[in-house]
């Protein structure tokens, strides 16, 4: 028994965090929040030839091995540093659902994806704003040929902007027990028919509605069975909601910083108020929580990466990130008081991504009662 | 990073699991902490000497003093299942305390005379720090040690000294230096009980068991008694709360946990199964990952001492969230369990299978709470040597 990372983790840590300090500095933080794509496509392409895309899938399906042990480390400097680039929606969910598919149209466009030359996104969340399959309503019809017309409109589609395709979840049957109903479908974003329209939001994400008005794709756009793409989605979902977590602690960790380091400084009544009980306390509620995540985060990806049962583990780390998520940025901006709103300021930005991550790959209410059902099982 | 037991290691939870199988009475839900009947100390004590003949007392002390040199795993697993289920294991002053600071501290000479009686069970300890005016500040403790000739004479009073009346030798830290600064003038001793300078008055719980006063007149002590460095408990004590055991608290909590899900299986409200309301739901889940935090918190400690590395935060972490989350665990079960859950163990209405859940989660809860410091001071110690915030 033995949950410390292995030397060669420790070391990626130090390479991602000195990477991402050197390459997503503050300032071009925002700048690119403020810029059409709303990421770096540079810094995109370097994480590439880093061999950072390729991570955590296997070396049969044109990846570099390794597992969500050592993309939780990126993800952690990623958080840390809020660099945007649309690597979990493309390199981690979009080649994962690739890599599982392993029809021809997938593993052809996998080549790209894991060199960074494609981006690709899931188009998951509807109205109905659950997560899971039973949210899933988009009606897609299945002609007998096996081609799919797709109607309706998915929201909250991240990066969709830049995206080469999209991988839709349609509502091709009613739940059974033997399959959740739902079809994957590789759209092209392009296609007649595809509408993106741009959902401003607090976090500055480059997040879109994508109505499909009467798309029709060919049967070799189908991934995994048909009626059976949640089964094939599920696992992949397991390790972004991994990653996601990592990402809120490492946010969660530069915000503790930034609580301290303005605590250590910030005068008031003739004294440094980091001397006062009711802001240290406020500052050990962010250690606190950022600490039970990366452990739990730490935890979940051993066992998936171990193969082993990961019962509970996943919505344990994903419950407490989203915690992590709500609590680190309001004890923040407690003991940075009026500063914290200022858009100058620093810690608005963490604040707002966090509410996007918080809400995003299941929130706590939907991991808590995932928690439960495996406690009641 | 390994998270799958070896076959050995799982051959020796199977093995500890047949011993409490054969030992323990079936349905059992009694902890010492609660209960001054004295049937059941003598059950506890001579449970614990099983426990002992076993070689599970002392379980990684070096073989010289009579322990089997086992692993830190292997005493985290045994932690687990006698935690689960609940064990009466007696004399943790002495196999936790004493033995902690004899091995981290002590001379040869004391550990060949102090720590093979405490493997077998035969000198129980009762713990001698806190005082009436020296409880989150014991650096401030008064209880005085001069010495006379070989020997030394302790005068004070120590309070809430659980077993106190149970025991044979108190572990007894006490200023020998008055002069010095306040931590560097303490030393610790092992006292002696059975002597015409100690007393005890009781200082009965709100669970059903008694603490003590514990009056400390000229009580004599030789000098071999002497625990460590005179004038250097301090760094023993900061470092030695238990120091050379992994508890597994959150078994406690596990064990409760379990029973509180399959009770609310059955349980209905309202006419309502329990596990259906969405409410109790999220509730369970939050008891949960309180479990599981402090479950991770514990194999990150284990890694700690396998690479002999100091613990991140000062240590701190661990033991506010462990303090605190049993606090909101007994408010939760409180909460889940409803209004039954007031009822005490053995109440023909109690639901049978959790109803060590409400008084007894919550009592100790309130004994978590103070023991080996308040969360609040934990809390300070995180903001200051954790983070680095100024005193």
């Amino acid at each position: 028994m033995d949950i410390d990372l292995e030397q060669h983790q420790v070391d990626l840590a130090d390479t991602a965090r000195r990477f991402f300090e050197a390459r997503s500095t503050i300032s071009a933080v925002r700048d690119w929040e403020a810029s059409e794509a709303g990421y770096s496509p540079e810094v995109y392409q370097e994480m590439a030839s880093l061999g950072w895309l390729q991570l955590g899938h296997p070396e049969s399906a044109g990846g570099a091995g390794g597992g969500v042990l050592e993309l939780s480390v990126i993800y952690q400097a990623m958080g840390r540093t809020l660099a945007p680039v649309p690597h979990l929606e493309s390199a981690v969910i979009g080649a994962g659902v690739l890599a599982a598919a392993g029809t021809p149209a997938a593993r052809a466009l996998l080549e790209p994806v894991l060199a960074g030359t494609s981006v690709i996104t899931p188009a998951l969340a509807e109205d109905d704003t659950g997560f899971g399959p039973e949210s899933i309503a988009l009606p897609g019809a299945l002609e007998s040929g096996g081609a799919l017309r797709l109607e309706g409109s998915k929201i909250l589609v991240g990066y969709a902007n830049s995206a080469s395709h999209l991988i839709v979840a349609a509502r091709t049957a009613p739940p059974s027990d033997a399959a959740s109903g739902i079809t994957l479908a590789l759209v092209e974003a392009a296609a007649p028919g595809v509408e993106l329209t741009r959902l401003p939001n607090l976090a500055g994400y480059p997040l879109y509605a994508t109505t499909f008005d009467s798309v029709r794709v060919g049967p070799e756009a189908i991934l995994g069975r048909a009626h059976a793409g949640w089964e094939l989605l599920a696992p992949v979902l397991d390790r972004a909601a991994v990653l996601r977590a990592a990402q809120i602690q490492g946010a969660a960790d530069r915000l503790l910083e930034l609580s301290v380091g303005y605590a250590e400084h910030r005068s008031q009544f003739g004294q440094v108020i980091g001397r006062y009980q009711a802001v240290q306390y406020l500052c050990s509620d962010i250690a606190i929580n950022s600490h039970l995540t990366s452990l739990m985060v730490r935890y979940a990806a051993g066992l998936l990466d171990a193969g082993l049962p990961v019962g509970k583990a996943v919505s344990e780390a994903k419950a407490q990130a989203s915690l992590t998520a709500r609590l680190a940025p309001e004890r923040a901006h407690a003991v940075h008081a009026g500063i914290a709103f200022i858009l100058d300021f620093d810690v608005q930005l963490f604040t707002r991504r966090c509410r996007h991550w918080e809400l995003d790959l299941g929130d706590e209410r939907y991991h808590r009662e995932r928690i439960t059902d495996a406690l009641a099982a | 990073m390994e998270l799958q037991l070896t076959a050995a290691q799982n051959e020796w939870r199977e093995e500890l699991r047949d011993f409490l199988d054969t030992e323990l009475p079936p349905q059992w839900e009694r902890s010492t902490e609660w209960c001054e009947d004295e049937d059941f100390w003598a059950f506890a004590i001579a449970f614990t000497r099983k426990v002992s003949a076993k070689g599970w007392i002392g379980l990684t002390w070096p073989e010289e003093y009579g322990g089997l040199a086992r692993q830190p795993i292997d005493q985290l697993i045994f932690s687990e299942e006698f935690t689960y289920r609940d064990a009466p294991v007696v004399n943790t002053i002495g196999w936790g305390l004493a033995a902690g600071a004899l091995l981290a501290g002590g001379t040869e000479a004391q550990k060949q005379k102090f720590l093979p009686p405490i493997q077998r069970t035969d000198v129980l300890w009762a713990e001698g720090y806190t005082e009436p005016e020296a409880g989150s500040d014991l650096a401030s403790l008064t209880t005085s040690a001069v010495r006379d000739g070989d020997e030394w004479v302790i005068t004070g009073q120590k309070t809430f000294t659980t077993w106190g009346s149970h025991a044979d030798m108190l572990y007894c830290a006490a200023r020998t230096d008055p002069d010095a600064p306040r931590h560097r003038g303490i030393t610790i001793f092992g006292v002696p009980i059975d002597q015409p300078g100690v007393s005890f008055g009781p200082l009965f719980n709100i669970g059903g068991g008694r603490q003590n006063h514990t009056f400390l007149e000229g009580a004599r002590v030789p000098h071999e008694n002497m625990i460590g460095t005179e004038g250097r408990a301090w760094d023993l004590i900061m470092g030695g709360f238990y120091g050379g055991n992994i508890g597994a608290s959150y078994m406690d909590a596990q064990q409760k946990l379990d029973k509180i899900v399959a009770w609310c299986k059955t349980a209905r409200r309202n006419g309502k199964l329990l596990i259906e309301d969405a409410v109790v739901r999220d509730q369970l889940a939050e008891m949960d990952l309180l479990v599981q935090a402090e479950r991770l918190l514990t194999y990150e400690s284990l890694s700690n001492i396998q690479s002999r590395r100091p613990p991140a935060f000062a240590g701190a972490i661990g033991a506010v969230v462990g303090k605190e989350a049993m606090a909101r665990f007994a408010e939760l079960t409180n909460l889940v369990v409803g209004r039954v859950g007031q009822l005490a163990v053995g109440s023909r209405w109690a639901p049978i299978d959790v109803a060590s859940g409400g008084p007894e989660a919550w009592f100790r809860t309130s004994i978590r709470n103070h023991a080996g410091g308040t969360p609040q001071v934990k809390r300070m110690v995180l903001a200051t040597r954790g983070l680095g915030l100024p005193r």
